[in-house]
């Protein structure tokens, strides 16, 4: 579990990290949506130029996004396969017996490849420069706007984070009672049905108990300090706005707007 | 001898940057029907040692050798199943183990994993049960209401009942109050001597070490820096305090005592012994 790269923040002092949070989803945003547009292989030509260069300001190495890409590549194999059975437009590029490979099937494939190699880039580009309190922060004041028609922004904020917080807390809880479990004779891959249902629950009843226990233990601790979700609570770390957030902000609005009039030109 | 490790070395997750060597090199003989501890420092290695002992970890090099099995590094191990009915391993905070609805069914869970049909289960369950001072009261009680300390034996009894000839406990002591903590400790001294159960008991406290073991085994960073005779082991001579050991609290008052000019016996294993002696001088000397 502890190779996985797609999310994981990278501490770092670079201009990108040290934006504010706020303006970096935002940019992402704009940035993913001009993703979106047919642009062609100019379009995407650019769009990869712009993310690259911003890559190297966040000092964010590519062979990092090339790892979180890795898992994807089965998928795009999948694709490839399905593409090449089901679009028979273009010219023949090379016929396999009596099977023809069309050309828009390959290119249809490598358009899907870039766009996600581009969303991927983009992505990681905030996980790796946001920490995930930085980014809950963000994600609050962003939502701030719809709690007039309800929407609990702060608690939102609070519930991912905490959740961000006990994913490796669980993880290796599981492995402790997994191992617990086995040292008792529970056989984890193989066995009858009935064997396998007991097993599973031999590992879930305790990891519920557990996370109970730990969901009380955090409930009862944050009360005691005074917590009491919707009241006014001050912020030890409080979010600015400065001239390199907006500059971001504005360059990607830019992109987006670049990109969907270069999808009407083309 | 009943166990024995040769150039035994364990490596979580090689090959990423995570890398790290836990054991490094360990070669070690563990007499059976002895009461051994191992020692060390949070992250020395004992834990991933311990989980060798019955195939939740398999070496990354060198082998294992356990009464007349064998596990070799890169060779696919056989039987591990059978293996931990004879090796039971007890993990620190043992109660998270537990999840049946009673406290029988939870106990008869490990025996029933080993082909052992129901009735005999049940009635092992129950002697397990009676030699960690569960009464009959609590059989049919949910394991999950019980006390912290009670929920721990039966978690134990919940190993004891697969019968295994090795016990193995990570420190079984860990959050229990001090009589707790006693109770606990006669409890794996009678499965010893009077079950003739070969017990491996991985603690912090040398109290526990000095009072209820019969070898010790320190180990460092991954190696095996220390292996002895308790009786030997806090030897003045040995420099334990060198090794950031603290010896019991016994020794430290005698080697105070003789200091200060008392003559002591060397005899004096206990407290009230220790009362006695210094009670003689000092009547002597009136």
């Amino acid at each position: 579990m502890g190779n996985i790269t797609l999310g994981r923040y990278i501490p770092m002092d670079s201009p990108i990290h040290r934006c504010d949070p706020r303006g970096k989803i935002m940019a992402m945003l704009f940035v993913l949506i001009a993703v979106f547009f047919p642009v062609g292989w100019i379009g995407y030509g650019i769009l990869f130029c712009l993310i690259s260069f911003t890559i190297v300001l966040a000092k964010l190495k590519f062979n990092f996004i090339w790892r979180s890409m890795k898992p994807m590549l089965f998928m795009l194999c999948f694709l490839l396969v399905i593409n090449i059975l089901v679009v028979k437009t273009g010219t023949v590029l090379f016929t396999i017996g009596d099977f023809e490979i069309y050309s828009d099937a390959v290119l249809n494939t490598l358009y899907i490849a870039v766009r996600l190699l581009l969303m991927i880039m983009v992505t990681t580009c905030l996980t790796a420069t946001t920490k995930p309190l930085e980014m809950t922060l963000g994600i609050e004041d962003l939502l701030k706007p719809f709690r007039k028609i309800g929407v609990p922004a702060h608690e939102i904020a609070m519930l991912i984070s905490i959740a961000l917080r006990f994913i490796p807390d669980l993880i290796e809880e599981t492995q402790r009672i997994m191992k617990a479990q086995e040292s008792r004779g529970v056989d984890m891959k193989e066995g009858k049905l009935k064997e396998k249902i007991m097993a599973i629950l031999s590992l879930i009843v305790p990891l519920f108990v557990s996370a109970f226990q730990r969901a009380e233990d955090l409930a009862n601790a944050m009360e005691a300090r005074g917590y009491v979700p919707g009241e006014k609570r001050t912020r030890y770390k409080v979010l600015h706005m400065q001239m390199r957030d907006y500059i971001l902000l504005g360059a990607s609005f830019l992109t987006l707007v670049g990109m969907i009039v270069l999808s009407r030109v083309i | 001898m009943s166990i024995s490790i040769q150039h035994l070395s364990y490596i979580y997750s090689p090959g990423t940057p995570y890398e790290h060597k836990a054991l490094d090199d360990v070669n070690l003989q563990i007499e059976e029907g002895k009461m051994t501890a191992i020692i060390g420092h949070t992250g020395s290695g004992k834990s991933t040692l311990v989980q060798h002992l019955n195939g939740l970890l398999l070496p990354s090099e060198g082998k294992i050798h356990i009464f007349d099995r064998e596990i070799i590094a890169k060779q696919k191990p056989k039987n591990l199943k059978s293996l931990r009915g004879e090796v039971g391993l007890v993990f620190q905070f043992p109660e998270y183990q537990l999840f049946e609805e009673t406290v029988l069914k939870d106990v008869s869970f490990g025996p029933k994993n080993f082909n052992v049909d129901e009735e005999t289960a049940i009635s092992r369950a129950k002697e397990a049960l009676a030699l960690v001072g569960i009464g009959e009261e609590y059989y049919e009680r949910s394991p999950l209401e019980l006390s912290g300390g009670q929920k721990r034996r039966v978690a134990i009894a919940g190993i004891l009942a697969m019968n295994p000839r090795v016990l193995v406990l990570d420190e079984p002591t860990a959050g229990l109050d001090p009589s707790g903590t006693r109770k606990m400790m006669e409890l794996f001294k009678t499965l010893n001597k009077e079950h003739a159960k070969t017990i491996l008991l991985v603690t912090h406290d040398m109290e526990q070490v000095y009072g209820y073991c019969d070898d010790v085994i320190v180990i460092k960073q991954g190696k095996i820096s220390t292996q002895a005779k308790v009786s030997e082991f806090f030897d003045e001579g040995n420099e334990i305090e060198e090794m950031n050991i603290l010896p019991p609290a016994l020794l430290r008052m005698k080697k105070m005592l003789r200091e200060v000019g008392f003559k002591l016996d060397e005899e004096a294993k206990d407290i009230q012994s220790l009362a006695k002696e210094i009670a003689k001088q000092v009547k002597k000397h009136g």
